[in-house]
């Protein structure tokens, strides 16, 4: 890329700092970093939303997103989750952030949100590290009184890649409605399995089709899950999805 | 490296547009930023390391002119939405998933398109755009509390 000898174009948003104040691994390839504003004040987003990081790759830099783990109501660090991917120079470069590092940022961004409970059921479905911006907005839903009756079917290739699985356990077992299960699958297979299992609860199991889906992950398997599910009488716009 | 030019730039890539036709990219500004205009093979994209090869998106970013794209131009936001003024059926058709991402797309139109998912493939198509003053979740002034 030669440099743009033009102005820059309509709407280019304001960077924001942040700095890494720690960092937790879930696993050898899957990471929280958790993000102060060097502001001293607080990042306000809807539950679902990603911040839209700027890496500096050789002598270009380019904008990735990462979805926000956290809740907005947490007033501390706010925290993102990703994990390696074979030749992903930008997650490389996120694995080698330090604490105390900076990282410039904009957003938040994103129309995958809940920031009041759903009007009926709802079912999530994740897998892996897309159950990143699932987690806030599991807790916004269930916030209301009454919370609306929830199923969370997430999948992992293996128990380790799991994330927060005992605050799944514990809100489970403590919030009314609540309900999860987890479905450990080879990565080839996740998506078969989350198929079979939202097919027999939420298509065969009864003709309810007033319910709400948030459904986040990786590949076109995200947009079978919404398929099935549309194709199955569900109202297009009741029917949420991420996929990246 | 781009591959296209820009119109009035005196090059011999300027002769060689007379004897191979190449698309043609208009953009305007709703905020009143100058218009520019970009003419390229479309044959020749990828331009740029975003979006669908030959979208919108690749072209202005393959040609030095910035279009916001949070995403990363995956198709999971709406900041590169743009309002096609003409050619809108000279490009590639929108997939269920760029619809549904329109639907909230704030000052949606009848010819909106998402920058990164609209590709341009006629080499003979000429292309207007309009870039909306404002996108989704425009609230990065108002994103620390």
């Amino acid at each position: 890329m030669t440099a743009d000898p033009l102005p820059a174009g309509a709407g280019q948003r304001a960077t924001l700092k942040a700095r890494v104040e720690r960092i937790f691994d879930h696993a050898a390839d899957t990471r929280s970093l958790f993000l102060s504003l060097t502001s001293g004040k607080h990042l306000r987003f809807i539950p679902g939303q990603f911040i839209s990081i700027t890496i500096p790759l050789g002598d270009e830099t380019r904008s990735r997103p990462y979805s926000v783990a956290s809740d907005p109501e947490d007033r501390g660090p706010f925290e993102i989750c990703f994990n390696r991917v074979a030749g992903g120079r930008g997650v490389q470069w996120m694995f080698e952030r330090r604490v105390g590092d900076t990282i410039d940022f904009s957003g938040p961004y994103g129309t995958f949100t809940i920031d009041r409970a759903p009007a009926a059921e709802a079912g999530f479905m994740a897998e892996g590290t897309a159950i990143a911006p699932i987690r806030p907005m599991l807790r916004r839903a269930l916030e209301s009184s009454p919370a609306p009756k929830i199923h969370l079917i997430y999948a992992a290739p293996d128990r380790e890649h799991i994330l927060y699985a005992a605050e799944l356990g514990e809100l489970a077992r403590t919030a009314p409605g609540f309900s999860y299960e987890t479905v450990i699958a080879p990565a080839e297979e996740i998506y078969d399995r989350l198929l079979e299992l939202a097919q027999a609860r939420w298509v065969i199991g009864d003709a309810d089709r007033m319910r709400h889906f948030y459904i986040c992950g990786v590949g076109k398997g995200v947009i079978r899950l919404r398929d099935l599910l549309r194709g199955a009488g569900y109202e297009r716009r009741a029917v949420h999805y991420e996929q990246w | 490296m781009m591959w296209g030019r820009f119109r009035g730039l005196d090059t011999p890539h300027s002769l060689n547009y007379d004897l191979n036709p190449m698309a043609k990219l208009r953009i305007q500004f709703e905020n009143g930023d100058p218009e520019k205009v970009i003419e390229f093979d479309p044959a020749k994209a990828p331009f740029h390391h975003d979006g669908r090869p030959g979208s919108i998106l690749d072209v202005m970013l393959g040609h030095g002119v910035h279009l916001e794209h949070a995403c990363g131009g995956n198709c999971a936001c709406t900041t590169c939405h743009v309002i096609v003024k003409h050619g809108f059926n000279k490009l590639g058709e929108s997939s269920e998933q760029e619809e549904d991402l329109l639907d909230k797309a704030p000052g949606l139109t009848p010819t909106s398109r998402l920058g990164c998912q609209a590709v341009i493939e006629d080499p003979d198509a000429e292309i207007v755009v309009v870039i909306p003053r404002y996108t989704i979740n425009q609230v990065s002034e108002a994103a620390e509390e």
